[in-house]
């Protein structure tokens, strides 16, 4: 029973870590209409940031803080930079992100190496839980609670604030909205800072679970593509639930048919999007 | 109008330096000296987990280079570094432009068994010798041994069976075998099983993770139900640090010994683990403090010039070229079948202790060291308990 529940809990652990970077994903596709493929490159930096604060010495949570920031500033950066001339240009658009991939990738490669590294769980974390024969990480219950309270943040953002008015507008019609006199460019710009921070943080987070190795941005990336698409373009809530159950088909697949896991996870793709095209909570875009 | 003038003027200069430049190549191709020059091809994994080991055998041959002007046989030596992506096709592939085209003395690598496998047939007809700088499967010096390939680094079956009759005499009886399901992951942990046994000891269970897998709560849930008196685990890269730290996240560290082949004693896991890696025991061939004077020289060059410790893999490369260097000197030539019949049997003195490679297998006749990870100056480091002198793998397989 007990190896279930652990089973379980892994499940939804890595699940948030995949919400976590979605969520980012799918905001930006939405209001911004950018497939942003360096999505996984903004995972990759959130964890190196969080390395090199760490040792400088900081402890874990100032470490997570200044990651955080500093991968949204990076955002900022690119969009101002980079993507803000591409708008519109979805060809254009998909060849400079995953451009981008490639070049922070190997930027990463050059500043910290090759080798393989991690995060430490923080101390005031590092212990198990036992509940009767069952032990459980208390790093990864942390993890869960993270995820939990991200998403009230965003549904509180989403149905209770201008800004997410705002950004629900511009997923709508986002001509409308720039009608309206509200500034685009700078929720674009918002928008994708908020999106890479989140990546960042899901790094950081993801650190003690997953550790640091080349090649971890297109792993994730892939992972997190395939969410925001049964989870529906747009939508946080999508990717929530669309995270949540990736993460527990991928732990239990590897358990119970080790070499179908990946295959499982793109069936579940294939037949939500049989069932439903626009994913879980997508909305049917008239066209 | 100037402006466009200057920009013409600036993009024919960049034209004729090009030309220039390429002119200078082929002359130099050409030359008269380049016939005693040697060209040495590598074929190395840059991607994914594989990345670090490349890099840090290509560290260890040039720095070797670089304590002997960059000559080996007294030689000048170009070096051609090629990515197999792990791929045994993309490796021949880069395999037939090494040798096709660019006509290479040696080839160095690779990182994965599967990889030497492909290359094992190739070197056999085209009579290139391959120094096998990493790729440990043990077919390699049994039934798909060739002469034209010899390993400097260890096999599989060394790598499982060196720590067994330790652990079988001095931490515990039952042992609990998880290696992920592949060739290398159960010829270690067989070659384990074989000598833990021998030992008194037995083996309760066997778990097989398949190959990927990057989460091990599943397994460390069973190992507390299942409840031995020591863990033998093997996992390589980014795999190992996670199965090291959650080890430790289940709260089995301190509880149930943890034990392993070379991996778990080796900074490239050691060093990121951090506390997790504290108490595991293992058998290594390699780490920057044993005590030898070749060893004290090796890690304050390698110190110098990278600013970092060296691991076992940068002394596979060290050694690698090392082993090029004197079996040049000792045959006086660089004909491969002179060369071949000094490569076996020749003996060297490596940072990791004094080696031979034995003729019967083409694998090193090497010792291994016994160690326990401890904490020291607020880092972890592996501290040799014993030393097991000259570990020879049998001539043919001793399970069939």
């Amino acid at each position: 029973m007990s190896i279930y529940i652990v089973q379980l809990l892994t499940g939804v652990a890595y699940g948030m870590l995949y919400f976590m970077i979605a969520a980012g994903l799918t905001i930006i596709l939405g209001v911004m209409n950018v497939v942003n493929l360096a999505h996984g490159a903004f995972f990759l930096l959130g964890t190196y940031f969080a390395f090199t604060f760490m040792s400088l010495h900081l402890n874990f949570w100032l470490a997570l803080l200044l990651a955080v920031i500093v991968t949204a500033i990076l955002g900022i950066i690119i969009e101002k930079l980079l993507i803000n001339k591409l708008y519109g240009k979805e060809l254009e658009q998909v060849l400079l992100t995953f451009g981008l991939t490639f070049v922070i990738a190997d930027c990463a490669k050059w500043i910290w190496g090759t080798e393989m590294q991690t995060i430490a769980v923080p101390e005031l974390l590092n212990s198990s839980i036992t509940i009767g024969e069952m032990v459980f990480p208390a790093y990864r219950l942390f993890v869960v609670l993270v995820g939990c309270i991200l998403a009230v943040i965003l549904w509180y953002l989403e149905s209770r604030t201008r800004v997410g008015a705002i950004i629900r507008a511009g997923v709508d019609d986002r001509a409308m909205v720039a009608a309206l006199g509200i500034n685009v460019r700078l929720v674009f710009t918002g928008v994708f800072a908020f999106g890479a921070g989140l990546a960042g943080l899901s790094g950081v987070l993801g650190g003690p679970l997953i550790g640091m190795y080349t090649g971890m941005d297109s792993d994730i990336l892939v992972t997190s593509l395939i969410v925001v698409v049964i989870g529906g373009l747009g939508s946080w809530k999508g990717s929530f639930v669309g995270a949540i159950l990736i993460g527990l088909i991928e732990t239990l697949g590897k358990i119970w048919f080790p070499s179908l896991s990946m295959l499982i996870v793109f069936l579940l793709m294939v037949v939500v999007l049989m069932i439903r095209p626009q994913g879980l909570y997508g909305k049917v875009v008239s066209q | 109008m100037r402006k466009t003038k200057w920009k013409f003027i600036g993009v024919m200069l960049l034209i004729v330096v090009m030309i220039l430049s390429a002119c200078g190549n082929s002359g130099e191709s050409g030359d008269a000296a380049s016939q005693d020059k040697i060209k040495i091809g590598f074929i190395l994994s840059d991607s994914g987990t594989f990345a670090p080991l490349s890099e840090n055998i290509k560290n260890g041959f040039k720095l070797y280079l670089e304590q002997n002007d960059n000559k080996l046989g007294g030689r000048e030596v170009e070096l051609i570094f090629e990515d197999d992506e792990a791929n045994p096709q993309v490796a021949l592939r880069k395999y037939k432009n090494l040798v096709g085209s660019e006509k290479v003395n040696f080839l160095v690598g690779p990182i994965s068994s599967s990889v030497v496998y492909a290359l094992r047939d190739e070197v056999e007809k085209d009579k290139v010798i391959l120094i096998d700088a990493n790729a440990a499967g043990n077919d390699l010096s049994w039934d798909l041994r060739s002469d034209y390939v010899i390993r400097t680094s260890f096999s599989n079956w060394q790598n499982g069976s060196s720590a067994g009759s330790y652990i079988a005499n001095n931490i515990g009886k039952t042992a609990m075998v998880i290696a992920p399901d592949y060739p290398a992951g159960q010829e270690v942990a067989s070659a384990f099983k074989e000598s833990f046994e021998a030992s008194g000891g037995k083996v309760v269970k066997e778990v097989y993770p398949k190959l990927g897998t990057n989460d091990f709560a599943t397994y460390l849930t069973d190992v507390s139900q299942t409840n031995p008196d020591v863990v033998y685990a093997f996992f390589t890269g980014s795999d190992g640090i996670r199965f090291v730290q959650q080890y430790n996240d289940f709260g089995l560290k301190g509880k149930i010994p943890l034990t392993g082949p070379m991996e778990f004693g080796d900074l490239l896991i050691v060093e990121p683990s951090g506390d997790s890696a504290e108490g595991i025991v293992s058998g290594i061939i390699y780490s920057p403090w044993i005590d030898n004077e070749e060893n004290k020289q090796f890690v304050e060059a390698y110190q110098k010039m990278y600013n970092k410790l060296p691991n076992t893999f940068s002394v596979q490369g060290y050694d690698s070229a090392l082993i090029i260097d004197k079996a040049i000197k000792e045959a006086g030539s660089v004909d491969t079948e002179e060369l071949v019949k000094v490569l076996k049997g020749i003996s060297f003195d490596s940072p990791r202790g004094p080696i031979t490679i034995d003729p019967k297998t083409n694998n090193p006749i090497q010792n291994f060291y016994i160690v326990e990870n401890v904490k020291k100056d607020g880092q972890v480091v592996p501290e040799v308990i014993e030393t097991i002198e000259n570990v020879t793998m049998p001539e043919t397989n001793p399970a069939k």
